[in-house]
């Protein structure tokens, strides 16, 4: 049963899904984007960024958000740390391809079976005043569980693209993947490039986990769900274009939203892959890739 | 500044290999040196050496500025570079989907490079015309000419006092590479630079050389003292002129 403004709730419920999705990409973009490391991991990082936004929720009643914020700087911190251990185990001795994916997903386990032996299989969530609540527009609802996650999402999407396209860093973390030893050549040191940008990489599942949290109960396998959706946006994203993931993450929260309001929501998760695959068909740099 | 570069009884190679046999040879200060030698001699090999791309197992490399000696070996590309030495490496090695523009910024990189960048990004604007019309495109879909001459305005991003150049010549039409080398003089003056240039093209490497010597499977085998030495040497004669 098709309206309009049934049509208009689905698009605006697309746009804030498709921004929460953004913050979940953009460190795989820059991961599998810029320096070529498959962090099959990375949805898991995000998890733990759930569960510490639940914990300091839980005890303290800090805002979700603020808690995210606070923790992008330990998140950075470990995400610099695991390059340092992936460069020493893996990139050095030339066997990142298979050894390191291994590694990624080993890594992914770990912090699952930790989660779960920690904390169970039971769906946690988060409080703060503002979730379930709704901000309505004329016909238009705006739920602030999602508003408030699309609108700090849109702000570390925007903050990582002026990083990449503003500083000196952001440029060589863009070039690192394309030619090292130019890089070398530039007076930059390739291994500290792509360490700061793994830290930033985990820096923002930090945040993208607490925006998770805010939007949907978590529990420690969720982050499974999330990993064809994101490895799709950034491929379709055109691999490490942060705002082509952006733009693909958009694409495909609106499209989903507006197949489950009208078929259903089981056909949802299809939409990210069914997309993919066509693109990949007529266009394979992705929709927003560079040429 | 005075910059220049000695190099004294180099031995390198790739693992076992061994590919320069105690190279002994100078950068001046203003000077324009050309290192020649066909395919495989050794050239981009020592040019590596002199950037820390790689590590001579004997001998040294020393670096003066205003009678300040420093020995490169064991030193990173990225200290080498910021010691004022900048490299044009074989085939360009650009960022291919970067911009020319992301592409230069990057040359820039260095910190002492970075206070002067609108100025050295004006300069080479004005050097390279063609870069200034082409800036926003993708550096990988320019024609190899515009590839050379990004690959020039970057190492010059860096405001080296040293600028070395390999094998500029590779790839290009006959009418480029004759621009190409004018532009490296011309580099050269405004800019005071001290230049070492590996070419096999020793007719457009003579044009703008000082003097020069000639490597052959990694030995010096002739030091012209002059261009003039160089270009009457009966070893040059024999390999490029054909007599
Ligand atoms: N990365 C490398 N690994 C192994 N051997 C190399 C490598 N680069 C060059 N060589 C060898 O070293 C010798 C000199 O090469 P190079 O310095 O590139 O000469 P040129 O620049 O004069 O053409 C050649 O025999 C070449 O095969
Ligand atoms: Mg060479």
């Amino acid at each position: 049963m098709f309206t309009p403004e049934l049509l208009l709730n689905a698009v605006v419920a697309g746009l804030m899904l498709g921004s929460f999705y953004a913050a979940v990409a953009l460190g795989l973009s820059i991961t599998f984007g810029q320096l070529d490391i498959v962090n099959i991991a990375h949805p898991t990082f995000v998890i733990l960024g759930s569960f510490v936004a639940y914990i300091i929720n839980e005890n303290f009643g800090l805002d979700p958000v603020l808690i995210g914020v606070l923790f992008m700087p330990i998140f950075y911190f470990i995400g610099t740390t695991l390059y340092r251990v992936y460069y020493a185990s893996f990139e050095r001795t030339g066997q990142e391809s298979l050894s390191g994916l291994a590694f990624f997903f080993g890594l992914m386990f770990i912090i699952e079976v930790v989660l779960i032996l920690t904390f169970g299989v039971d769906y946690r969530l988060v409080e703060a005043d503002y979730i379930g609540q709704t901000l309505h527009l004329g016909p238009l609802d705006f739920p602030y569980r999602m508003l408030v996650p699309a609108i700090a999402a849109c702000i570390v999407t925007g903050a990582v693209v002026l990083y990449m396209n503003k500083t000196f860093m952001g440029k060589a973390i863009l070039a690192v993947s394309q030619d090292r030893l130019a890089l070398q050549l530039m007076g930059a040191n390739p291994l500290q490039v792509k360490r700061i940008a793994l830290g930033i990489a985990i820096a923002t599942a930090a945040l993208a986990g607490a925006l998770l949290i805010i939007i949907q109960p978590v529990e420690p396998s969720v982050g499974r769900m999330y990993i064809g959706r994101i490895f799709a946006i950034v491929v379709l994203g055109g691999m490490g274009s942060i705002s082509g993931t952006f733009l693909a993450a958009i694409l495909i929260g609106v499209v989903e939203s507006i197949i489950s309001t009208f078929y259903g929501p089981s056909w949802a998760p299809a939409v990210g892959f069914g997309i993919l695959l066509l693109t990949l068909a007529i266009r394979p740099q992705g929709i927003f890739g560079r040429a | 500044m005075a910059s220049s570069i000695t190099v004294t009884n180099v031995e390198a190679g790739y693992g076992s290999v061994r590919v320069l046999h105690g190279v002994t040879m100078s950068v001046n200060s203003g000077e324009t040196v050309v290192l020649l030698g066909s395919n495989g001699n050794g050239k981009s090999t020592l040019i590596k050496c002199i950037t820390g791309l790689a590590t001579p197992g004997e001998g040294d490399i020393v670096l003066d500025v205003d009678g300040e000696k420093t020995s490169l070996i064991g030193k990173t590309p990225e200290e080498i570079v910021d010691l004022g030495i900048a490299m044009v490496p074989e085939g360009r090695r650009l960022f291919p989907s970067l911009t020319v523009e992301e592409n230069l910024h990057l040359g820039a990189y260095r910190m002492a490079a970075r206070e002067k960048l609108a100025e050295n990004l004006d300069f080479v604007y004005e050097t390279f015309p063609r870069l200034m019309e082409r800036r926003n495109q993708l550096a990988g879909s320019m024609s190899g000419g515009e590839q050379q001459m990004v690959a020039v305005a970057r190492a010059m991003m860096s405001d080296p006092t040293i600028l070395l150049v390999d094998e500029p010549s590779v790839g290009l039409a006959p009418i480029l590479v004759s621009r190409m080398i004018a532009t490296i003089k011309e580099l050269k003056e405004k800019k005071n630079l001290t230049v070492l240039m590996a070419e096999q093209n020793f007719n457009q490497a003579i044009k703008i050389a000082d003097r020069g010597y000639i490597i052959v499977h990694g030995e010096i085998e002739f030091e012209g003292k002059t261009a003039d030495d160089l270009a009457n040497n009966d070893m040059i004669k024999q390999y490029y002129l054909g007599t």
